[in-house]
C-alpha cells in the first residue's frame, strides 16, 4: 500500500522538473534563433545593469543645479546637453531607469499576484464567487486604464507609489481573465480528478496541481505588461500626477522641461523619449519572445 | 438574434452599475473637500454660506441617497452643473464630444487604412526585409509613448516646415479645411498605435489563413494572386482583427486624453483631465460613466460584427 500511495507523487514530481527544463530550452532555443528576441534580452540587461549601477555609471549628480551651463548642447562632457537649470540630462537620465523598473516591477508584481490569486479562486471554485468576481472585473476593464490609474492617482495624491498602485489595480481584470481560463483547462485533467479523489485539500490541488499549469501564461503575460507599466507610468508622469520634481523620472523630464524648451533645445524632450521607448521596445520583444516560445496560444491576448 | 443582443444589453446593466459604484466611490474618497477648494479660489467665506453650497450641492445627503440621485441624474441625462465653472455638463459635453469623435473617427480611419494592407504585405512576403520593415514598424508602435511622438511631431513640423496647426478650434461644418489641419496630425499620432497593433494581428491571422485548404484550392484553380489573398483569406482573417480593434477601443479613448492635452484640442480627454486635476468630481463622475458606456456598447457592436464577417456564426 505504501508503494502505491508513494507512486503518484513521485511520477509528479519528475514532469514537474521536466517542464522547468523544457522550458529554458524552449527560451533560449527562441533566443538563439530570433535575432529580435536575443537584442531585446541585450537591451533590458543594459536597462537593469545600469539601474542598478546608477551611482558609479553617471558621470554627475543627477540633482546638481549649474545654472551658468543651462541648456548646454551635447558635448563630451554632458553627451545628453543639460536642462534649463543645468543639470545633467545623461545622468538623470541613467537615474530614471531606477523609477521606471521600479515601479513596472512593483506594479506588475502586485498586479499579477492579485491577478492570480482572483484567477486561481474563480477558476477553481467557478459558481457564484467566479460571477460576482468577474462582474467587477468587467466593471473596472470598462473604465480604460488609463483613464482609471488617473483617477486613481488623484484621489491617493501624486506620487510615484501612487501611480504604482493605480497601474497595479489596472493590470489585475485582465491578468486574472488569462490565469482563470488556463485554471479551468487544467482542471479538466485526470490527475485533478485524481487528486479530488483522494481526498486531497483543495489548497494542496491548487498549490500543486493547478498552478504549474497557469505559470507560463502568467509569466508572459508579466513581461508584456511591464513594457505597458513603464509607459503608463511616463504618461501619468508627463500629465503631472505621477512622480514628482526634482526626481528624475523620464516620462516628467519630458514634459516638464522637454516641451518647454522644445524649440532651443530638442535633447531635452528626444532623450528622455528615447530611453522610454527603447525601455518598453525590449519588454514587448522579449515579451512576443516569450509568447512565441512557451506558449502561441496567447497570442489574441493583446 | 434579436434575443442575444438582448441578453447582451441586459448583461451590460449591472457591468455599467458596478462601473459607476466603483467610479462614485473613487470621487467620494478624493482628499480635499472639492468644496474647500471651490472655496480657496473666492477668498474666504463664512460658514453659513458653506452649509448653503453643501446643500446646494447635495453634499449634505448621505452617500448612498447622493448615489441614488446621480445615478437617477444619469438615467434621466441631466448630469447637473460643473463645479467650477458653473455650467451645466451637458453644455460643455455637446462641445466636447464631436471633437473627440472626430479624433477617433479619424485616427481610426488611418490606422486601419494603413494597418490592414501592410500587414497582408507582411504575411505574403513572410521573412522579407519589408516584412522585417512592417514588423519593427509595427513594434515600435506600441513601444513609442504618444506624447513623444506628439510633441517630436508638432516641435519638427514647426522648425523643418514652419508649419503651426492653426489655434482656436473651428468645427468641421464652419471652417472644414482649418478644421482637417488641426486634426491630421493628432489623428496620425493617435492611428499610429492603432495601426501597430492592428498590423501585428493581421500579419498573424493571414499567415495561418494562407496555410488553409481552401486557398491552396484557389491558388490550384489558377486564381489571380490578389484575388486568393483579399477575397478568399482577408476575409476569414478579419476576425480576429475586428477582435483587436474593439479591444483597442479603450486605448484609442485612453489616448484622445493626451493626444488632446498636446494638441490643444477641446475635447472629452481634455475635459477629464481636467476635472480630474481640479477635483470636479460630477464632471468626472459623467464623463468616466459616459466613457464606460460607450465601450460596453461598442463591444457589444464588435462581437455582433463577428455573424456578419463569418455566416457560421449564429446567436442564439
Amino acid at each position: 500500500m505504501a508503494t502505491v500511495t508513494a507512486r503518484p507523487a513521485a511520477l509528479e514530481e519528475v514532469p514537474a522538473s521536466a517542464v522547468e527544463i523544457s522550458r529554458t530550452r524552449a527560451l533560449w532555443h527562441a533566443l538563439r534563433r530570433q535575432p529580435l528576441g536575443a537584442a531585446s534580452a541585450a537591451l533590458i540587461a543594459l536597462i537593469v545593469l545600469t539601474a542598478i549601477f546608477a551611482d558609479v555609471l553617471s558621470p554627475y549628480d543627477p540633482l546638481e543645479t549649474r545654472p551658468e551651463i543651462r541648456l548646454a548642447q551635447p558635448s563630451w562632457e554632458h553627451p545628453f546637453g543639460t536642462d534649463d537649470i543645468g543639470r545633467d540630462v545623461f545622468s538623470r537620465i541613467i537615474h530614471g531607469s531606477r523609477i521606471s523598473l521600479w515601479v513596472g516591477l512593483l506594479a506588475v508584481g502586485i498586479g499579477t499576484a492579485a491577478g492570480m490569486v482572483i484567477g486561481l479562486l474563480c477558476g477553481y471554485c467557478e459558481g457564484r464567487l467566479d460571477l460576482i468576481f468577474q462582474r467587477v472585473m468587467d466593471a473596472i476593464q470598462a473604465i480604460p486604464a488609463l483613464v482609471l490609474a488617473l483617477a486613481i492617482v488623484s484621489v491617493l495624491k501624486p506620487s510615484t507609489t501612487n501611480a504604482m498602485i493605480a497601474i497595479a489595480i489596472v493590470i489585475i481584470p485582465g491578468n486574472s481573465r488569462i490565469v482563470r481560463g488556463a485554471v479551468m483547462s487544467a482542471k479538466q485533467n485526470r490527475y485533478v480528478e485524481a487528486a479530488q479523489a483522494i481526498g486531497c485539500q483543495h489548497p494542496r490541488i491548487i498549490l500543486s496541481h493547478i498552478l504549474p499549469n497557469v505559470t507560463a501564461p502568467i509569466l508572459i503575460i508579466a513581461s508584456i505588461w511591464l513594457g505597458n507599466a513603464i509607459l503608463i507610468e511616463a504618461t501619468l508622469s508627463f500629465l503631472g500626477v505621477g512622480t514628482q520634481p526634482p526626481t528624475p523620472s523620464w516620462g516628467l523630464m519630458l514634459s516638464s522641461t522637454g516641451r518647454a524648451f522644445m524649440e532651443q533645445a530638442p535633447w531635452l524632450a528626444i532623450f528622455p523619449g528615447l530611453a522610454i521607448s527603447l525601455a518598453v521596445l525590449g519588454f514587448n520583444l522579449f515579451g512576443d519572445t516569450l509568447r512565441d516560445a512557451w506558449d502561441p496560444r496567447l497570442r489574441n491576448t493583446r | 438574434m434579436y434575443k442575444y443582443v438582448l441578453r447582451r444589453a441586459v448583461l451590460a446593466v449591472p457591468v455599467l452599475l458596478l462601473s459607476s459604484v466603483i467610479v462614485f466611490g473613487l470621487m467620494r474618497v478624493m482628499p480635499g473637500d472639492a468644496l474647500v477648494a471651490l472655496m480657496g479660489e473666492s477668498g474666504n467665506i463664512g460658514e453659513r454660506e458653506l452649509a448653503k453650497l453643501r446643500k446646494d450641492l447635495r453634499l449634505d445627503l448621505p452617500y448612498h441617497e447622493q448615489y441614488a440621485l446621480w445615478v437617477w441624474q444619469m438615467v434621466t441625462l441631466r448630469p447637473g452643473d460643473s463645479l467650477f465653472t458653473g455650467e451645466p455638463i451637458t453644455t460643455s459635453l455637446k462641445k466636447a464630444i464631436p471633437v473627440t469623435l472626430e479624433l477617433a473617427a479619424l485616427a481610426m480611419v488611418l490606422g486601419i487604412v494603413i494597418a490592414v494592407p501592410i500587414g497582408v504585405l507582411s504575411a505574403t512576403r513572410q521573412d522579407t526585409p519589408s516584412d522585417y520593415v512592417g514588423r519593427v514598424v509595427a513594434v515600435s508602435g506600441l513601444s513609442l509613448p504618444d506624447f513623444w511622438l506628439g510633441t517630436l511631431v508638432i516641435t519638427f513640423a514647426a522648425i523643418w516646415f514652419h508649419w503651426i496647426p492653426p489655434i482656436g478650434y473651428v468645427s468641421l461644418w464652419d471652417a472644414p479645411w482649418r478644421n482637417l489641419q488641426q486634426f491630421l496630425l493628432p489623428a496620425a499620432v493617435l492611428g499610429y498605435r492603432l495601426a501597430a497593433a492592428t498590423m501585428r494581428m493581421t500579419r498573424s491571422t493571414v499567415l495561418e489563413v494562407l496555410r488553409e485548404d481552401y486557398v491552396r484550392t484557389a491558388w490550384a484553380k489558377g486564381l489571380e494572386g490578389r484575388i486568393v489573398v483579399y477575397k478568399h483569406a482577408l476575409k476569414n482573417a478579419l476576425i480576429p482583427v475586428v477582435t483587436i480593434i474593439g479591444g483597442q477601443l479603450g486605448v484609442l479613448l485612453a489616448g484622445t486624453v493626451v493626444v488632446e492635452t498636446i494638441f490643444a484640442l477641446p475635447g472629452m480627454g481634455r475635459l477629464t483631465v481636467e476635472a480630474i486635476l481640479f477635483r470636479d468630481y460630477p464632471v468626472v463622475q459623467t464623463n468616466v460613466m459616459l466613457v464606460a458606456g460607450t465601450l460596453v456598447t461598442l463591444n457589444l457592436l464588435v462581437d455582433l460584427s463577428y455573424a456578419w464577417l463569418d455566416p457560421r456564426i449564429r446567436y442564439r
